[in-house]
């Protein structure tokens, strides 16, 4: 029986040591002499852990000490020099009276557990760091849509919005979009592409390339979609500079040819007026002529402002004569549309520093864009729009208010951006996106405040005083560099 | 009763009303005018010209919009129209395309030329005698 035990012992693939309870080694299984060499009568401390002394929390002196069996990790060093992962089993062994005078130790090699346990974490690290420092923006949702995870750059961006939906966070819908490309890639578990545009938490917009992908768990189904956006906002903008170029062309030619034929109509009127000896229709011609002749410099300015960035033409402005030119221009196009078209000065007349022009132009461009949201809304009888100036003391607003079809949040958010339209084929996309630049390079701004089916307020406001200006501002080598980032 | 032709001018510019109808006008016709498409059919309906001058590039398409109603009611099916527009020449392979709408009888892009008009004009309403 003996000899079996001790076949047994021997044969086991792990190495099996017995103590006493000085910690030397009284036996152990060939396994552990294969690795450790001639160890017995040797501390079992010095055979493979090469210590002078005892460990600091032995397993083998805590069986000896409680009479229970103990578990731990260890690390040995084999005789050849080569460290070992193993667990450690112990076990008391009691002679006839109960009393522990061995102690059997039994270490399971766990190397390479061990390693594939360091590459797992490694793997994990390298991915988080991936999914982390990436530059794009990286979500993942779940099945109602709801944000489970985020990388860095996604929070800085949006925010800390676990548990929200995707829609609420960035896009600021209160329903999901139409189309999702999240949930396209839920159904078909397909990756599905889309550019989209969001909104920052800084309310700052972005256009991003959207990229999404299905997120399989151990069993292969499909319990959440990964979604990659890629900002490509600077892309697009140049991307619709380069294009738009045709798109400027066959929208300013339609115009223009509108336009050419108002003025050649003014000139038929003119010349049969002459001969006819006809006052009345002579002078009907000429303004014809004259009128048209302002609006195609207005159109040929919108493509100089758009294509070139150009520093105002300062000068003294009366604000009440901007307003006065502004209705004289518009009043024929709201009374032909059946829209009241009033003006309003809140204080008394005053001046400021501004480009004449470009301010009437970008007044026009605001008034016209309410024309246009109440030919637009069927929803009211009657529509009005009135122009407003209010002086303020370093400033002066100008408000054009409306009670067309209004815009809701999202149309808001994107009302002022490149070829923004919500008219169809009616509008150019360039209008407010101008307006805004010329408002801006007055050092000013302008804001919205819209409700869908009430109507639409814009507010300009723009500085009495022209901006600081960086080189020698007595402006007296053309137009002083202001510093202006159009 | 008048023996002049009646032209409906259908432009949502004043310019362009004012000055085809004293055009058109000047050389013989009598002519009625209209902001928009819905008025425009309207009027068509009401004074059953000769002639349709209609501009397509008015928003909200109320030119097309209107052009389709006239070939859809029997009454203003025949009137023939005249397209006025400053489209390209692709919105006229689109207009004889597209399976509903027969196309115009004459199709003029801006900036007009006025000879040629006139002699269109002329042309269609002669024809429309019955």
């Amino acid at each position: 029986m003996e000899s079996t035990h001790k076949t047994y012992f021997d044969s086991m693939p792990c190495f099996v040591s017995v103590q006493d309870r000085d910690l030397r080694i009284v036996d152990a299984n060939k396994r552990f002499h294969d690795e450790f060499g001639d160890v017995d009568g040797r501390f079992c401390y010095q055979v493979y852990k090469q210590r002078p002394e005892q460990c600091e929390d032995c397993p083998v002196v805590r069986t000896f000490r409680d009479g229970n069996p103990h578990r731990s990790e260890q690390l040995v060093r084999t005789l050849d020099g080569r460290e070992v992962s193993v667990i450690v089993y112990t076990t008391p062994i009691r002679d006839d009276n109960g009393d522990i005078t061995r102690v059997m130790e039994m270490s399971t090699d766990i190397t390479e557990i061990k390693q594939l346990q360091h590459q797992l974490r490694d793997s994990q690290e390298r991915y988080r760091m991936l999914f982390e420092e990436v530059p794009c923006f990286i979500s993942i949702q779940d099945r109602d849509l709801r944000i489970v995870e985020a990388n860095r750059l996604h929070r800085e961006a949006f925010g800390t919005y676990y548990g929200c939906q995707c829609y609420k966070v960035y896009k600021h819908r209160e329903k999901e979009c139409s189309p999702c490309v999240v949930r396209s890639t839920f159904e078909d578990q397909a990756v599905h592409h889309h550019e989209e545009v969001v909104t920052k938490r800084d309310g700052d917009r972005m256009n991003v390339m959207v990229t999404t992908a299905p997120v399989r768990d151990a069993d292969g189904n499909v319990n959440s979609v990964i979604e990659m956006s890629t900002d490509i906002t600077q892309i697009r903008q140049l991307q619709s500079k380069l294009s738009s170029v045709g798109m400027i062309i066959s929208t300013i030619s339609h115009d223009l040819k509108g336009l050419l034929n108002g003025m050649d109509g003014g000139i038929y009127l003119v010349n049969t007026g002459l001969k006819k000896d006809d006052q009345e229709r002579t002078a009907q011609g000429w303004e014809m002529v004259l009128r048209n002749v302002d609006r195609i410099r207005s159109t040929v300015l919108d493509i100089l402002y758009y294509a070139k960035d150009r520093d105002p033409d300062w000068e003294e402005t009366r604000t009440r004569a901007i307003v006065d030119e502004v209705f004289d221009l518009m009043q024929s196009k709201a009374v032909d549309h059946n829209i009241e078209f009033t003006r309003e000065y809140v204080t008394a007349d005053g001046h400021f520093e501004a480009d004449a022009r470009a301010l009437r132009s970008m007044l026009v461009n605001l008034v016209d864009n309410s024309f246009d949201a109440c030919r637009l809304d069927r929803k009211k009888e009657s529509h009005n729009v009135s122009i407003t100036a209010t002086g303020k003391p370093d400033a002066v607003e100008f408000r054009i208010a409306d009670n067309g079809i209004g815009m809701t949040r999202d149309v808001r958010e994107k009302a002022f951006t490149l070829f923004f339209s919500s008219k169809g084929s009616g509008g150019t996309g360039l209008g407010l996106f101008i307006a805004n630049k010329i408002a801006q390079s007055h050092g000013g701004s302008i804001t919205l405040e819209s409700e869908p089916d009430v109507g639409t307020t814009f507010v300009v406001m723009i500085p009495r005083k022209r901006l600081a200006v960086t080189t020698d501002p007595a402006g007296e080598d053309g137009a002083p560099e202001a510093g202006l980032n159009l | 009763m008048s023996n002049k032709k009646k032209i409906l001018i259908v432009d949502d510019e004043q310019d362009q009303r004012s000055w085809m109808a004293t055009f058109f006008e000047d050389n013989g016709f009598e002519t009625i005018t209209a902001v928009d498409g819905q008025e425009g059919f309207v009027m068509a309906q009401e004074h059953h010209p000769d002639l349709i001058t209609l501009d397509i590039s008015m928003d909200n398409e109320s030119g097309i919009r209107m052009f389709r109603n006239l070939q859809e009611s029997p009454e203003t099916a025949s009137i023939p129209v005249a397209m006025v527009t400053g489209v390209s020449p692709d919105f006229k392979r689109y207009i004889e395309s597209h399976k509903r709408v027969r196309p115009p009888a004459a199709y003029f892009e801006k900036p007009v030329d006025r000879d040629r008009l006139l002699k269109t004009v002329r042309e269609l309403t002669a024809q429309n005698v019955a």
